[in-house]
């Protein structure tokens, strides 16, 4: 007789799920959707071979390259967000919206490569190496 | 009963016409009542008629090795079956019914479990057939006590047809009977503590596995069709004749209403039990039960 003292105190304190399309609130650190960020990508391609799941493509042609996602195949692993040295990448911190065409989360991005900054001349012995144009100047 | 009768209660009241929306409301209603048990919002009003409208939209994927036509034919008599049930149904008891429509109401009743577990084993699947035998063991088990019951009440009342049944005064046999009843609704309406040929988290959904489409939307019609003649039915029995026929009308809907949440709140606050233990707990009623209504019979020959 326990289970009906334990209904009536559900049914006393009230529902606890929402109807759609109110959400709870997200955890902090909530692995959602990955975001790419062109003006930062070099096209290192690491996210790709980091992709265990397939979910990121990458194709380079030439001066520019194609970065691919399709969350239909993600884990949501974060090992992409992980291995990018440019932070290019970060998770969505809420759940992915609900669709109902194939694909239509997919996201796609050419990228005109950065052109590498100029070589600096050997700097003459005795002197320090300033090394400007790094990665974290170009942020 | 006359033609013009026998169609207005086929396809009217309490037929056709209210019988499938009632569906679809009971539906929803037990939905929402073991949701709501649950904490949980549950599906809005009239979910399962949009889930019907919904399957019919779909398309059936071919299934290899399967006769396509009795796969349809099996729901397509199932919901036929009940509609006739619920068109037997004496909730007005003035208008209609014949000598020996109680025999037809249960036949009517038995289709749709039959025709689930042959949709079974046609289906070719492991857990359809599963499902299907487990539905079988679950008729043999249930039935003793439900026919039993309810013969029980129609030799108390010396009769065997609804109408006389409806209308004759309630005796303490009757509620025995229909408490029995009672007992094998869960059962028969494959609901928790007995909802083994639909075990989801183990077999899927049992016989109903390989179907899709319109076929499912009809068998989910079915379903909610034998809700409606079995608690229908209980209603019908336990409702003291009235002087007015849209008294006995809202009493038997409002007992009707109460069953359902007596149900749902059964299957909310039950688990599902192993199929030995539901052979043996339906057994030992049905032991319990046929002592008492076979007794009864007796004493009301003696009397007579």
């Amino acid at each position: 007789m326990k289970i009906l003292s334990l209904l009536w105190n559900n049914l006393r304190r009230g529902v606890a799920t929402l109807r759609y399309p109110a959400a709870p609130p997200m955890t902090s650190g909530y692995r959602g959707l990955v975001r790419f960020d062109p003006t930062l990508c070099t096209g290192c391609a690491v996210c790709r071979f980091r992709c265990t799941a397939r979910a990121i493509t990458f194709k380079a042609a030439g001066k520019e390259f194609t970065w691919a996602y399709n969350p239909a195949q993600c884990t949501f692993c974060g090992r992409c967000v992980d291995g990018c040295k440019d932070h290019a990448l970060s998770q969505d911190p809420n759940s992915p919206p609900s669709y109902v065409t194939a694909g239509s989360l997919s996201t796609s991005y050419t990228v005109k490569r950065k052109t590498p900054p100029p070589k600096s001349p050997p700097a003459p012995a005795g002197t320090s190496t300033q090394t400007g144009d790094t990665h974290e100047s170009r942020q | 009963m006359n033609l013009l009768t026998a169609l207005a209660r086929f396809l009217i009241f309490p037929g056709l016409l209210f019988a499938v929306p009632a569906a679809w409301l009971v539906l929803w209603l037990e939905r929402k009542t073991v949701a709501l048990l649950q904490q949980r919002i549950g599906p809005p009003f009239g979910q399962p008629f949009f889930d019907f409208v919904k399957l019919l939209g779909k398309s059936t994927p071919p299934r290899a090795g399967v006769n396509g036509t009795l796969m349809r034919a099996w729901p397509l008599i199932a919901v036929s079956a009940s509609l006739g049930a619920v068109g037997l149904l004496p909730v007005l008891p003035s208008r209609g019914g014949f000598q020996g429509d109680l025999i037809l109401l249960l036949a009517l009743m038995e289709l749709p479990a039959i025709c689930l577990i042959i949709a079974g084993f046609s289906s070719r699947s492991l857990f359809g057939e599963i499902g299907s035998a487990r539905e079988a063991v679950l008729l043999i088990s249930y039935n003793l006590v439900f026919l039993m019951a309810v013969v029980s009440i129609a030799v108390s009342q010396h009769s065997f047809r609804l109408e006389s049944l409806a209308t004759a005064p309630i005796t303490a046999w009757r509620y025995l009977g229909l408490v029995a009843i009672l007992v094998c609704l869960p059962a028969k309406l494959h609901v928790n503590p007995f909802s083994l040929p639909n075990a989801e988290q183990e077999i899927y959904s049992g016989p109903m596995t390989e179907y899709a489409g319109f076929e499912l939307a009809l068998w989910q019609l079915s379903h909610g069709l034998e809700w409606i003649a079995g608690v229908g039915l209980v209603a019908t029995l336990a409702v003291p004749p009235s002087a007015y026929a849209w008294i006995d009308v809202i009493s038997v809907l409002f007992l009707g209403f109460m069953l359902v949440l007596v149900v749902s709140l059964i299957a909310a606050a039950t688990a599902r039990l192993a199929i030995d233990t539901t052979v043996r707990f339906y057994w030992q009623c049905t032991l319990v039960f046929a002592v008492a209504a076979i007794s009864s019979a007796l004493l009301m020959r003696l009397r007579s």
